[in-house]
């Protein structure tokens, strides 16, 4: 049925209101998974003619929407008045397939009518019919088996003859009652009388005529053959059957009166529909080229819908700001997702007690629970810059450090985690540094909250590190990466961060906004890690811009899992 | 975090001055406090207050007090800090008590002008102090009484559990301790702070009335403060001295910002604290932090003078004396998150002003760069993207059903352990769960489908230092009638030779991909992923009625060779 709209729709590509754009998008591929052609070339042409004659306007309308496939047929009746389906076939004008389709749009055209319709049945041997074409019907075979003084009983007949049940059952049963066979003691069967076999014989006969000619006309039979044949024909809901009886429809066309001027416009023209849609390479080695006339399409219509190789939106998005931060000079860093609480917080000089390490703030993982150490000399120093300052200048949070929360295994919280591990490892100084990291939060999943989330964060160490320094790149990245003009610089806090500051925006399309927030690490984060310079840490929250790029308002389309969402997606930076 | 309503005329009149909203944003960003609501009818402020060791700003009064500092130019000195008086109000505190919730501190409010917005404000800094300071009352929590029904001495002792009994807060009969915990709202939520003690935490004056069941619940008798109240009594317990010695620092300067009168209360110990066995309360616990200009002009930048410096700090509350070249603060007895001396350049830049703070371009050159991995990486989706691949971005929290049963994969896994939902409970070990998550949504987008996912996963791996690997991983999937073997093999035969990386595929036998259509990708005899069909049970399970041909690689390990 869709295909048949299909048909019809791809002829007329802007008129498929009322057939959905999936549906139409699934057949268009099954089509092309069927014939091997592409719909482009089985549907957006149309005639064009040079020389209209004397039309009026509805019939040149009519002329023009001509598809090849309908003047071929028009042309059929060159020389006929009526012409029968099967003749159209059977003469290989048309074939079967695209006679239904061109028929179909004279039909309605009123180009061509039906005058006559008529229904050939003819009658072929189902799969059974076949294999007792070539064995025999059970009644058969047990007969001959018999008459050869072969003894079995009637548990024996199945696997003995490779019969199921059923059509044991039933070839007992006709043999029985038809007084052939009788049944002894012990199962055993008996040849009864030689009489009365004519009926299984005269069945196996016209199974071997009908297995000859593969398929026969129904009409041409005796009366008999149809008897039998309506005896043992698969019907609806039977399984097993001996012969198909399958019917032919065989219409009649004829012209319309409308078809008639039509045909003869066509005749003078020259038009017979075999014009050339398709340039071959054929054509341009042998030269024929040069007699054929080439359709001309009606390239105003609207091609059909391709997917294309594609990077997924949202990673356009952070590989423009990816290339960004390298372009400023900043080095990626990486880290692993599951995280011990020391790195994602003991490190960053979160005290064990802080809220944000909450059992509702921060994802821990079941097993294993903990890791297996803490880095030398990494775990000592934070424990004692968290218990008196350590050797930091700072009095510390003077609380019983616990190592064994430390070890605890958790699912990243915060992007800075990376930094911390990059101040541990060395960094180059001056250094600038970027992330790009996977993040777990507790959170319910809403318009605002995904279950895990990108943040973009990273640090610049250096001796010119300082609060002027700090502004002076946050105002950079607010340029660069959020492409903002005005600035406002807000107090903030951080756990880790003194001086601390908020940056805000005035994004062009959603006014002022918190673009990310910055400060300079505190020396309890920065000293026990082995760094001597004073180091800028800074995170953006671009999420919101990102919804504006790809023009969404729910943060979980970000991750979404619609193809065809995906797949149209643009993005405007 | 913490978020107070209050009143935009309360807050007026402990500013002494009316404010228009854009002043309001401004000075509330001194306390780097944040508007969130403002409802003009009912006159109400909703504001966030971000740092965490602010609790003194958890007020309208610490809030008015930070602005109206900034206004006057001078610091607000408490007098009743450091108070020597005679005959104080005492609270005895027993020697057992040390056990179970060792320290208190109090003082007495006298002439109350209490109207109800006032009482909504006390009772609202009680609650802030108690649930987020005090860690919903475990560290910290505040109890307030009628002043005038209470004999001193007070004494804080502990108690078993079945032998006392008073009416609490809410009740109109006498409960004992274990009752309380068994069945009042309070007990319920709170018991488990004490109830793992034999005994415990009681307050009972000198006529031997209960206060209070600290931290649960007041007695009702005294422990309920009603707009008539004139004369209060306000305590802390606690398990951190500190703590409680700030709560009532807070608290007792709130009120005495209220006109309130003030009167310390002795506390007198059996034991020794880290202040001595007799404190008098609100007690300040200042220690003069000595800085030299250098180190501020150092982290803010730019040439400071001491005088400056004095100026702007006294301005944000602190007292300063100059040196040479130094300044010694001492900051105010409110407030306790002066750690290092970068705390108090912090106040002094929030003082002066971040505006005024001309930026700077760090200028040092440094070379950017990709990690080996994210190079690698991109060389590959760029492969994917020009083979006609669409790439895909998925989340990296899945069901245990999505990455285990569906696939037919009994693998260890690495689960949360404290659900939120159990759709998001387990982090994804592979991509091609992504991938058939995305094919389930999307039958009707029209094939082929073709799409990748290069994204991190994570490995069960117990003998790792955190228990797992994480990994980046490629996933590829192709789906359409007459998808094949052959033709997702052609795709990964082609992205090998561009790489310039030879391997070979290996028979597997694998639960997601269908028998003999599967191979493990061996590249120099390491197996690095896998290639087959689809698993039609696997496709069932996810309810996915395209068949569909699919590859999987690690990448990190691949980079490397």
């Amino acid at each position: 049925m869709v295909s048949q709209r299909l048909l019809r729709w791809q002829r007329h590509p802007r008129d498929y209101s009322n057939i959905g754009r999936t549906a139409v998008s699934a057949v268009l591929n099954g089509l092309n998974l069927l014939t091997g052609e592409t719909p482009v070339l089985l549907s957006f042409y149309t005639v064009n003619f040079l020389n209209r004659g004397t039309l009026h306007p509805e019939q040149e309308k009519i002329l023009e929407s001509l598809h090849p496939l309908e003047i071929k047929l028009l042309h059929s009746f060159r020389d006929k008045e009526t012409l029968a389906s099967k003749e159209i076939i059977d003469k290989g004008l048309i074939d079967e397939s695209r006679l239904d389709m061109a028929s179909n749009w004279l039909l309605k055209k009123g180009l061509i009518e039906i005058s006559g319709e008529e229904v050939t049945s003819s009658v072929s041997l189902t799969e059974t019919g076949g294999d007792y074409c070539k064995n025999n019907i059970p009644e058969i075979r047990i007969l001959s088996a018999l008459r050869e003084g072969r003894s079995f009983t009637v548990k024996d007949i199945n696997h003995t003859f490779h019969l199921d049940l059923l059509e044991v059952s039933s070839a007992l049963g006709a043999l029985k009652e038809s007084g052939v066979i009788m049944i002894t003691h012990g199962g055993f069967l008996e040849l009864k009388s030689d009489k009365g076999t004519e009926e299984f014989e005269s069945l196996q006969d016209l199974i071997g005529l009908i297995g000859e000619k593969e398929s026969l006309n129904l009409g041409d039979l005796s009366d008999e053959h149809k008897s039998i044949i309506e005896a043992h024909h698969r019907k609806r809901g039977k399984s097993k059957g001996i012969f198909r009886i399958s019917e032919k429809r065989n219409r009649i066309f004829s012209l319309t009166e409308n078809g008639r001027s039509i045909l003869s416009v066509l005749l003078k023209q020259g038009e017979t529909g075999e014009d050339v849609s398709q340039l071959t390479p054929d054509m341009l080695k042998e030269g024929t080229w040069k007699n054929k006339t080439f359709r001309k399409y009606n390239i105003s219509l609207s091609p059909p819908r391709i997917s294309i190789g594609k990077k997924h939106p949202y990673r356009e998005f952070l590989d423009f700001v990816k290339y960004k931060f390298i372009a400023m000079g900043f080095e990626e860093m990486r880290g692993p997702l599951i995280e011990n609480e020391f790195w994602n917080m003991d490190a960053l000089y979160m005290p064990q007690f802080h809220p944000a390490r909450d059992i509702h703030d921060v994802y821990f993982t079941k097993e294993p629970s903990q890791c297996r150490e803490i880095e030398s000399p990494f775990g000592k120093r934070v424990a004692e810059t968290h218990i008196h300052g350590g050797k930091t200048g700072s009095k510390g949070w003077g609380y019983p450090f616990d190592i064994n929360r430390a070890r605890r295994l958790i699912l990243r919280s915060q992007g800075t985690t990376i930094s911390a591990r990059t101040l541990a490892s060395g960094p180059k100084i001056p250094g600038k540094y970027f992330s790009i990291a996977r993040c777990f939060r507790y959170d319910t999943v809403d318009a605002t909250h995904a279950p895990d989330f990108y943040q973009i964060e990273g640090i610049v160490l250096g001796e010119e590190i300082n609060f002027r320094t700090l502004l002076g790149l946050l105002k950079l990245l607010g340029e660069e990466i959020a492409m903002v003009k005005e600035f406002q610089f807000l107090p903030a806090y951080f756990p880790f961060t003194e001086p601390s500051v908020e940056l805000h925006g005035k994004h062009a399309k959603l006014g002022w906004m918190e673009l990310g927030g910055a400060g300079i690490f505190r020396p309890e984060v920065t000293i026990p890690l082995g760094v001597k310079v004073p180091v800028i840490a800074w995170g953006l929250g671009l999420d919101r811009m990102a919804m504006v790029a790809l023009d969404i308002n729910d943060i979980r389309d970000l991750f979404s899992r619609d193809l065809d969402f995906i797949r149209t997606k643009k993005i405007r930076l | 975090m913490a978020t107070v309503d209050i009143k935009k005329k309360d807050l007026e009149r402990l500013f002494q001055k009316r404010l228009t909203r854009s002043h309001l944003e401004e000075y509330l960003s001194l306390a780097k406090a944040e508007l969130k609501e403002y409802n003009i009818e009912t006159d109400s402020l909703k504001i966030e207050l971000s740092d965490s060791n602010r609790p003194d700003l958890w007020s309208v009064e610490g809030i008015a007090r930070q602005m109206r500092t900034h206004l006057s130019g001078n610091p607000v000195n408490y007098p009743f800090f450091g108070m020597r008086k005679k005959h104080l109000r005492e609270i005895k505190v027993s020697s057992e008590i040390k056990q179970v919730r060792p320290y208190i501190a109090a003082c007495a409010v006298l002439g109350l002008r209490m109207n109800e917005d006032f009482l909504v404000q006390i009772i609202q800094s009680q609650d802030k102090l108690s649930e987020i300071f005090g860690r919903k009352r475990r560290m910290v929590s505040v109890g307030i009484y009628e002043l005038d029904r209470i004999l001193f001495p007070v004494n804080y002792m502990l108690a078993e559990p079945d032998r006392v009994s008073f009416i609490p807060l809410g009740m109109d009969k006498r409960m004992n301790l274990k009752e309380v915990l068994e069945r009042h709202p309070k007990g319920i939520t709170y018991g488990s702070i004490v109830s793992n003690f034999k005994k415990y935490p009681l307050l009972i004056d000198s006529n031997a009335q209960v206060l209070s069941f600290p931290p649960i619940i007041n007695s009702r008798e005294i422990g309920e403060v009603k707009t008539e109240t004139k004369n209060i009594f306000v305590e802390v317990t606690g398990i951190d001295l500190r703590m409680v010695n700030l709560a009532i620092n807070i608290l007792s300067v709130n009120l005495h910002d209220r006109g309130a009168k003030i009167e310390p209360v002795l506390i007198s110990y059996l034991y020794q604290t880290e202040f001595g066995k007799k404190i008098t309360t609100p007690f300040s616990m200042v220690e003069p932090v000595k800085i030299s200009t250098r180190e501020f002009t150092k982290t803010l930048g730019e040439e400071v003078s001491p005088l400056e410096i004095r100026k702007c700090l006294v301005r944000y509350g602190h007292n300063v004396s100059v040196g040479r070249s130094s300044i010694t603060v001492s900051y105010p007895p409110y407030r306790d998150d002066i750690m290092h001396p970068v705390d108090i350049i912090e106040d002094m830049a929030i003082s002066k002003g971040y505006s005024s703070f001309k930026p700077e371009m760090p200028h040092q050159s440094t070379v950017g760069g990709l990690s080996e991995t994210e190079l690698f990486s991109d060389l590959v989706r760029d492969y994917l993207v020009g083979a006609g691949f669409q790439e895909i971005v998925s989340n990296i929290l899945g069901s245990p059903e999505e990455f285990r049963e569906r696939m037919c994969i009994d693998e260890k896994l690495i689960e949360i352990e404290n659900v939120m939902s159990r759709s998001y409970s387990v982090v994804r070990n592979r991509i091609l769960p992504s991938l058939l998550k995305v094919e389930t949504a999307s039958s009707k987008s029209f094939y082929p489908h073709r799409v990748f996912e290069v994204g991190e996963v994570v490995i069960y791996d117990p003998l790792q230092n955190l228990g797992s690997q994480t990994r980046l991983n490629l996933g590829a999937l192709i789906s359409h009638p007459a998808v094949s073997f052959s033709e997702i093999h052609s795709y990964l035969d082609l992205l090998f030779f561009y790489l310039g990386i030879s391997y070979r595929l290996e028979p597997e036998e694998h639960p997601a991909f269908m028998p003999g259509r599967c191979g493990n990708i061996i590249v120099e005899e390491k197996a690095l992923g896998l290639i087959g069909e689809v698993n039609p049970a696997v496709l069932d399970h996810w309810q996915i009625t395209m068949p569909c041909s699919a590859f999987e690689i690690n990448l990190d390990t691949l980079s490397t060779f």
